[in-house]
């Protein structure tokens, strides 16, 4: 996509300014942090880019508190090296080579051991969004826990910037793991399925349990003694991590992960299933796979949406709105009313939804 | 008082018949209060039974321009359920089924009214339990759970309610009914199930919600610890999760709750210690042990008197008894109890706990505390006897130094309890005029006319562009 010019904000005030000028002007704007995710939505092109690079600036860092207050442009795998340094993690983020911390919560791009940790949105403590029409706006609070106000945090999480941008966020830590490993096993797919529903069941809160083509990774982590292997299994490096041109996010009911992957399986498919969460990344080549594998997802009473892919893959990126869609879009016109911000990225973004 | 519309209590007969529709004063002054010390007025009562009556008395007062205000069990504590000036009262309390339990998930789909403890009790036999455990969970229910996004001891490892909810079914406020999100992960579009979670009543009616149940761990250790002084009982809660090691559940005791609870329960709690912590880790064996082992070196080293497991399953229940029922305790003490709910940063507990004996002695009243240490969230207790106005002013006045203090060490106004109408008028001091607009904003994407629990949550002066309310909507002052 050929965007120009560049904004670059060096702090909040100035991120404000430039946004209040962009609704001022009509100016659509693409915000970009690292740029790791920007291959998805409706293939719209906007006015200008905003990069998040300039809000880069560790704020608070409490580790006794568990507690990480950074703003949205700081590279993730900064937070991950700060934090190692005090054993603890964010483990809810999932690695994704050059995203932000903003971006990241942006997507809503949760770990692979999500099935321990739970998603991303859980880790969101507090945040600052300059919106699209200028305003900086801070919602939740700075400690692990409280409910005072609208639950704002959890509603920019997913939204793809389309409510603002993350200028500012405070996360929630976790004490690192006192060990972890990850193990695998071989087999076809009705063995594997039968596998992952034994160990999802049997181990007890396990970190990950991955069905794809062939084979089953399992994450475990916890005490030294729980890190072994399970029964037929052997140890492995690490989650796999296939390179696709493009692919597509199913969620369906974890109850039914399995039926999810033996139909991908007999049509030969390549994915990532997350056994006892329900999410399952499917590799896709055009379009036409989108509607296929969408079809699979809402015949199981899922849904499934293109999250990385080019232009002519992302034909109907989202697929049917979802329930409450008016209500998101009432919304999305109360945090930017000209609709300025990420043209294309937002669900409910149907090109003549502009203002 | 507003003044219902001509033919209100008809028009909601129409749906639910003559018996389901409360107009009686006497009937009415039951659902004028909730588990807070709020007043106010109920116009009307309406006992609805199924989301279909639900859609269509809503669907009525958004004809009628009448206001709502939902309602579960009534035990909340922040009068997030109380009625000002005669707004419908509508009732989820008679709708408790439990509709589905799906154990490959595994989840239920649970109706509104389904109490707390018994959706754990429900799934027992299963080897599951339902994880957020508000100390009122025998009478709580799920509704009123999601409505003020409900905390409790076990939220420290397993987080509130929020984490714990996967879809709801949401009747607008115009009668349309939604079911948002479910057992299928991260539905496209933005988060409005977490939203919905913690909107106290204002965003619509949850008719229908869908819980995650979780594993029983297959082991569990309560740990019992006293010291001599809160200073190093704080210092001990710092140390064991500076350590690495995240209770399940981490629960600080005064010495005058430590006494009230004794004499209630005769758990054996030590009455002469000057606080108490009650610790609970839970996982696998190994894990259990290594958790154990961390917590007992640093309660030792930081100065406890004595390290008491729970040697069963007999006296694990008799600790927890102890610890749940505190509140109903404090009746020895006092007829009653204004039980507030900040929190601050795990470091700040200790001067946060000096800062409030402080304020109790400043207004000479009796302060108890029990609450969740792991995570910062205070309960500090006010005992206090409501027949005695002087008595009663220098509660509040006492109650709005304690808010205070702790927004002043970085600390939110609630953790579990939500805003209703208690903090409402609080919600300035961590929050610019900018954010609280910005919030109503947000709440009027569901409610435009502002009819749901009217004058709850946000201050006055919040306004989305346009004002949401009335001009006659000004408060009343039925607070106390």
């Amino acid at each position: 996509m050929d965007l120009t010019p560049a904004v670059t904000p060096g702090d909040r005030d100035e991120c404000a300014a430039a946004l209040a000028d962009a609704t001022g002007a009509g100016r659509s704007t693409r915000v970009v942090g690292g740029g790791s995710a920007s291959h998805r939505g409706v293939p719209l092109t906007a006015d200008q880019v905003l990069a998040t690079a300039g809000l880069d600036r560790v704020v608070t860092y409490e580790p006794a508190d568990l507690t990480l207050t950074v703003e949205g442009g700081v590279p993730a795998a900064r937070v991950t090296e700060l934090l190692a340094a005090h054993d603890q993690v964010w483990p809810q983020a999932a690695f994704r080579p050059g995203a932000t911390v903003g971006g990241l919560l942006a997507t809503a791009d949760s770990t692979f051991s999500r099935l321990r940790w739970g998603p991303i949105r859980d880790s969101l403590l507090e945040v600052v969004i300059a919106t699209g029409d200028g305003r900086l706006v801070r919602a939740g609070g700075r400690t692990v826990k409280g409910v005072a106000g609208y639950d704002l945090p959890r509603l920019v999480v997913g939204a793809h910037g389309t409510l603002g941008v993350l200028v500012e966020v405070t996360l929630k830590l976790w004490p690192a793991p006192a060990a972890s490993g990850w193990y695998t096993l071989a087999g076809d797919a009705p063995t594997l399925v039968q596998a992952a529903r034994t160990v999802t069941r049997e181990v007890y809160r396990p970190g990950a349990v991955l069905l794809t083509p062939g084979a089953l990774c399992v994450h475990l982590l916890g005490a030294a003694d729980d890190v072994t292997a399970p029964a037929g299994m052997e140890a492995t490096q690490g989650p796999p991590s296939p390179q696709w041109d493009a692919t597509v996010q199913v969620g369906v009911s974890p109850a039914h992960i399995g039926d999810l992957v033996t139909l991908l399986a007999g049509h030969g498919d390549e994915y990532v299933a997350q056994a006892g969460v329900g999410i399952c990344h499917v590799a896709v080549h055009d379009a036409d796979d989108v509607d296929r594998v969408r079809a699979l997802a809402t015949g199981l009473g899922g849904h499934a949406y293109v999250t990385a892919g080019p232009p002519e893959v992302r034909r109907d990126p989202w697929g049917a709105p979802p329930p409450g869609i008016d209500v998101m879009r009432r919304m999305r016109r109360a945090f930017d009313p000209a609709a300025i911000l990420n043209p294309g990225l937002a669900v409910w973004d149907a090109p003549g939804d502009r203002v | 008082m507003t003044t219902l519309a001509p033919g209100a209590a008809d028009a909601f007969r129409t749906i639910l018949g003559p018996e389901r529709v409360l107009d009686a004063a006497t009937e009415r002054i039951i659902y004028a209060r909730d588990g807070s010390i709020a007043d106010g007025v109920c116009g009307l009562a309406l006992l609805c039974e199924t989301t279909d009556e639900v859609s269509r008395c809503m669907a009525a007062a958004h004809r009628m321009g009448v206001p709502v205000v939902p309602r579960g069990s009534g035990t909340g504590l922040c009068g997030g359920a109380v009625p000002l000036d005669g707004a419908v009262v509508l009732s989820v309390a008679r709708m408790r089924r439990i509709l589905e339990i799906d154990r490959d998930v595994p989840c239920a789909w649970v109706e509104p009214g389904v109490l707390n403890l018994d959706l754990t009790a429900a799934v027992a036999h299963l080897g599951l339990h339902y994880a957020p455990d508000p100390s009122s969970q025998a009478a709580c229910s799920i509704g009123g759970n999601v409505a003020t996004n409900a905390g409790g001891p076990h939220c420290l490892a397993s987080g509130v309610t929020v984490q714990h909810v996967l879809g709801v079914e949401l009747v607008l406020p115009d009668g349309e009914v939604l079911t948002i999100g479910g057992p299928a992960p991260d539905p496209p579009g933005c988060d409005l199930r977490g939203f919905i979670v913690g909107g106290e009543g204002t965003l619509g009616v949850v008719t229908k919600a869908c819980v995650r149940l979780t594993r029983n761990p297959p082991a569990v250790r309560t740990m019992l610890f006293d010291f001599t002084t809160t200073h190093a009982a704080g210092a001990c809660v710092v140390d064991i999760i500076g350590r690495g090691v995240i209770p399940a559940a981490m629960e600080l005791m005064d010495s005058r709750m430590i006494d009230a609870c004794e004499g209630f329960t005769g758990a054996g709690l030590p009455v002469d210690a000057a606080a108490v912590l009650l610790v609970e880790v839970d996982g696998t064996e190994a894990d259990v042990a290594a958790q154990t082992d961390v917590a007992v070196a640093v309660a030792r080293e930081s100065g406890t008197r004595c390290v008491r497991i729970a040697q069963d399953e007999a006296e694990r229940a008799l600790l927890w008894k102890a610890r749940k029922s505190a509140f109903g305790a404090v009746a020895r003490v006092a007829p009653n109890y204004y039980l507030h709910d900040c929190v601050v940063p795990r470091t700040r507990l200790v001067e946060i706990l000096d800062a409030i004996g402080e304020i109790a002695r400043r207004h000479d009243l009796l302060v108890m505390n029990v609450f969740h240490a792991g995570d910062g969230n205070l309960h500090p207790l006010i005992a206090f006897d409501r027949r005695d106005a002087a008595q009663v002013d220098r509660v509040m006045a006492a109650g709005k130094d304690i808010v205070e203090a702790c927004v002043a060490v970085g600390g939110v106004l609630t953790g579990e309890h939500g805003i209703g109408l208690e903090k409402r008028d609080y919600m300035p001091l961590t929050f610019g005029a900018v954010d609280l607009d910005a919030q109503a904003c947000a709440r009027a994407a569901f409610d435009p006319e502002g009819r749901m629990n009217p004058r709850k949550v946000l201050p006055m002066t919040a306004r989305c562009g346009e004002a949401v309310l009335g001009p006659d909507s000004l408060p009343p002052g039925t607070w106390i």
